[in-house]
């Protein structure tokens, strides 16, 4: 046991007691009072640097400006989605194992695995809705088709993941097949 | 003063009966909550049943651990303590039944309308009006039986656990009125009064401050009686106590927009939300200092006590969560955190740690004293010491680590910050799956040492004698003297609250003032600071001999605790309500629903679906990536109740209008799985076959047009055939893509609804509004 230190001014209870209860007084300590004045005086600042100098961005313009960021970067970094060069894309191993990687994420959920199609139409036939050249596969990827439900995916996997995809597709083809458009398309549903 | 001692007889028999009630309502709480954690691994267990779902037992488990468990243990700390602590009986026998009773069966009335998926569609407020009004009205009846007691009170002078239960009775009523302000349309549902932004703001106001008025204060109270009581220490610090309680009381309401944080909500709102969160801070730990060290020169016997290492523990965990609550209220640590498992593993550190534990050691400590017998069984109060711990800190652990995993992958971006590293949100869910599994098992531990507590309590009670405490008292009723009593001017006039009220006002002049108000406001708050400085230092003892004075006058105390904790709800909520709505409105301005997709709003809400889904677009690049463009305020404007949410279970909705066709919803509602692999959304086979009730629709218009959304006049029959033409078009759509349901069905109004979120049309700045 620690002796008990002689009894200073703090060490005094209150007179009263309730049902038993005593109550000392003792000094609030010195750091928890500077995290008290700490909290108040950030309060000050911060508030004077977002809300009065209007230093800080607000969220909106903070979240455009990125934005702008991200586009321009996009811009700057866009693969070439010329016929020929998808083509060529998709005689490489390493595009078209990526492609499949991706596909297989998030395009399979409609197409299937085995791209034959489900709530979104067959990839591997010579039938298009949109057209079957590779730039126009690209476009439907990279902006979608709305109306039929295809979402864009253009922002959510980038340019070069959407070439890559494409490139997977495409590998199921060849350069010259037939295309025939079709515009009037039905899923075909699982049972 | 009378000489004559008379012996009085304390009402121990309604906390026995709240004491009951909670230890079981808890065990029930806690079951769901075990249920529904076991839910989100393996969805086979809403076993496609409209009554067992994740969406409908979710409000079930929260309100059960929130109003039933703590609540009823709250009450049996309140009434145990208050009696003893003032000298005198609860006021009355007739009132004290009436609370419990009452209380119960609006209990019993939650357990049943929640599953049946009636909901108002707000978190911890989804109890339908009428229930609402039976809650309103036995609060009442508690703060009546409460404020009746202290006025028969035989010691002038209130403790501090009484400062905080009086704090908790009327802030709670005020909180719990205002956001439960709806219009009904027939006797199970109604509308919110407030809508969008305003409703949004309205219900984290409510959220934060149940949390600080129903799960903190009242147990503050009850750590301030019950643990120097079971420690037999006195209390450390008094002048701790005063600061403490005043800077809680007044800073708590202000945080609430930290709910809130990056989306839509003015940005003047989250700057107050986040500073007050950090402010919060000190007095919080406050609380917690004046517990643990009123333990100083009692640790010897936390080696044998089962209470004292419940109420140490329980006190611990305080500090942890109202240190985490801060952080977490960052911006920056909020856009990480907010959404994830993370804010579920602080809740239960908060539920299971502060709240479960303290109220075991309560109960333990309470158990002999009310039935005049010993604990059955020491041992066994401390292996469920033992097992709840580590229960909470897998629970807690698992938590912590799913947030941060999820919170991370859902913001990693790759290919120059261009692309989301991870767009399939799926990935995100499956990765934390057996942080999910991890969180069932320490959930179970605790839920185990509570059996164990329920056990213990029945072996101690079965055949004993149920006890009345009992005080011998002088006959007079201690009414305060007159040179103590406290007049109007009294209560206002002294330095320490015209110094507080003046600081007030000079720091809102600085905030919300034009240019001149500004800098004179901020200079008188620094006057003021230095003058209340110099004041306290030469005169400190006329600031403690008002406070003395107070103490024994709870008219003007109360009064005073009204006007701490009303003011930051004012100061946030007013300008939101008052303001014209074109200011709520951004540049955009959202297109009222048909019929058939107010149909299908009122299904997501009766579902559910905002425990798992957002509607909130942040103004951050990884929701913006993933999303589509940051929600604006206006794009909500007409939603009673808003459904911003608060937790992505599964992804945010806010722009899922337009994204998939008819036929990519219906499969999904019918098994989520064989459209998204891996999903863990329960089946809504339900859907597909139960009618949706148009017939209700003319009245739910009319109510909408009542709050302001601009619905033309439609006769009943327009409504009907505008459903019909709507609902034909879907099913027509969903036939040729080769998925038949009849128009009338629940599903139909609900791809509906789907397919016109992120609807709006553009409009100018602050103005154009229609009416």
């Amino acid at each position: 046991m620690i002796p008990t230190p002689p009894p200073n001014d703090e060490d005094q209870l209150r007179h009263h007691s309730f049902d038993g209860i005593q109550e000392y007084d003792k000094r609030l300590p010195n750091w928890w009072l500077m995290t008290l004045y700490g909290g108040i005086i950030f309060w000050v600042g911060y508030w004077a640097y977002f809300q009065w100098f209007h230093v800080g961005l607000t969220g909106p313009q903070h979240v455009e400006q990125a934005m702008a960021r991200v586009e321009a970067t996009r811009l700057a970094s866009a693969p070439t989605a010329d016929d020929p060069s998808l083509w060529k894309m998709s005689r490489n191993p390493v595009f078209v194992e990526a492609g499949r990687a991706t596909f297989n994420t998030i395009c399979a959920s409609c197409h299937t695995e085995k791209l034959t199609g489900a709530i979104g139409p067959n990839l591997v036939d010579q039938l298009w809705i949109h057209g079957g050249k590779p730039s126009e596969i690209y476009v439907v990827v990279d902006k979608g088709v709305l109306a039929k439900g295809m979402p864009p995916w253009g922002p959510v996997i980038g340019a070069k993941k959407s070439a890559e995809v494409v490139a997977y597709i495409l590998s199921h083809h060849t350069e010259g097949e037939t295309i025939e458009v079709q515009t009037a398309w039905v899923p075909i549903l699982p049972k | 003063m009378s000489d004559q001692k008379i012996t009085i007889e304390f009402n121990d028999k309604v906390v026995r009966q709240f004491l009951l009630a909670s230890v079981i309502w808890g065990a029930v709480g806690m079951l769901v909550g075990a249920l529904i954690a076991s839910q989100l691994n393996y969805w086979r267990l809403n076993f496609n049943l409209p009554w067992l779902t994740f969406g409908r037992l979710r409000p079930l488990h929260t309100n059960a651990a929130i109003f039933a468990f703590v609540g009823n243990m709250m009450f049996a700390g309140i009434y145990y303590s208050t009696q003893r602590l003032v000298k005198a009986r609860l006021a009355s026998d007739f009132l004290s039944a009436l609370h419990f009773w009452g209380w119960q069966l609006i209990i019993v009335a939650a357990a049943i309308t929640l599953p049946l998926g009636f909901s108002r569609g707000k978190e911890y407020a989804e109890l339908i009006w009428p229930i609402d009004i039976a809650v309103a009205l036995i609060w009442v009846v508690f703060a009546v039986n409460f404020f009746w007691t202290l006025a028969r009170r035989r010691e002038p002078s209130l403790y501090v656990a009484i400062w905080f239960y009086i704090a908790t009775i009327v802030t709670i009523a005020i909180l719990y009125i205002v956001n439960h302000l709806s219009v009904p349309t027939s006797a199970v549902h109604s509308y919110t009064l407030f809508g969008g932004v305003q409703d949004a703001l309205v219900q984290w106001w409510y959220g934060h401050n149940a949390v600080a008025f129903f799960l903190t204060t009242p147990i503050l109270g009850i750590m301030y009686y019950f643990l120097p009581k079971a420690a037999e220490r006195p209390v450390y610090s008094y002048r701790l106590s005063v600061i403490h309680f005043w800077s809680l009381v007044f800073v708590y309401i202000w945080a609430g927009p930290h709910h809130l944080l990056n989306t839509a909500l003015p940005g003047w709102m989250q700057t107050l939300g986040m500073t007050f969160s950090l402010m919060l801070w000190a007095p919080s730990w406050g609380g917690m200092l004046n517990g643990l060290l009123t333990l100083r020169g009692a640790w010897d016997k936390l080696r044998t006590d089962p209470v004292l290492k419940f109420f140490a523990a329980g006190v611990t965990f305080y500090g942890m969560c109202t240190f985490e609550g801060p952080l977490l209220s960052i911006k920056a640590v909020n856009a990480l955190a907010h959404y994830t498992d993370w804010i579920i593993g602080h809740v239960h550190g908060g539920t299971l740690g502060w709240n479960g534990f303290m109220a075991a050691g309560m109960i333990y400590w309470l158990i002999p004293r009310l039935w005049n017998k010993p604990l059955h069984s020491v041992s066994l109060a401390n292996i469920h010491f033992w097992l709840g711990t580590v229960g909470i800190l897998l629970y807690v652990g698992a938590m912590w680590t799913s947030g941060i995993t999820q919170g991370v992958m859902l913001n990693a971006t790759t290919e120059g910050g261009t692309i989301l590293a991870y767009p399939n949100f799926l990935d995100t869910l499956n990765t934390i799956r057996p942080m999910m599994l991890m969180r069932v098992i320490g959930g179970g531990l605790y839920l185990i040492g509570w059996f164990l507590l329920i056990y213990n309590l029945w072996k101690t009670v079965a055949g004993a004698q149920p006890v009345n405490g009992t005080i011998e008292v002088f006959e007079d009723v201690g009414e305060p003297v007159a040179d103590e009593k406290m007049t109007l001017v009294g209560t206002f006039l002294n330095p320490p609250v015209a110094f507080s009220i003046l600081g007030v006002g000079f720091s809102c002049a600085w905030m919300f003032g034009g240019d001149f108000m500004s800098i004179a406001g901020l200079i008188g708050l620094m006057l003021c600071v230095v003058l209340a400085y110099a004041h306290f230092e030469s005169r400190g003892k006329s600031w403690a001999a008002w406070y003395d004075r107070l103490l024994v006058n709870a008219l003007p105390f109360t009064i005073l605790t009204v006007l701490a904790v009303a003011a930051g709800g004012l100061i946030q909520i007013i300008p939101s309500v008052i303001s014209h709505r074109a200011a709520n409105v951004e540049d955009r301005l959202q297109i009222p629903y048909t019929p058939l997709e107010l149909a299908g709003r009122d299904l997501y809400v009766s579902e559910g679906c905002y425990n798992c889904h957002s509607q909130m677009i942040r103004t951050l690049v990884p929701d913006v990536l993933r999303y589509g463009d940051y929600s604006r305020l206006g794009e909500s404007i007409y939603d009673h109740p808003f459904q911003w949410g608060s937790k992505r279970t599964g992804p945010d909705l806010a722009r899922v209008g337009g994204k998939y066709p008819n036929i990519w919803h219906l499969r999904h509602m019918e098994n989520p799985r064989s459209i998204s692999v891996g999903s863990n959304m329960p089946n809504y086979p339900w859907l597909l076959t139960t009618p949706t009730d148009v017939a209700a629709l003319p009245v739910k218009i009319s109510v909408q047009r009542t709050l302001g959304v601009p619905y033309p006049a439609w006769t009943d029959a327009q409504i009907a055939a505008n459903v019909d033409t709507q609902a034909k078009g879907i099913s027509d759509d969903l036939r040729a893509a080769g998925g038949y349901v009849a128009r009338d069905k629940q599903v139909i109004a609900l791809i509906a609804y789907l397919q016109k979120l992120g609807k709006y049309e553009t409009v100018a700045p602050f103005k154009a509004v229609p009416r």
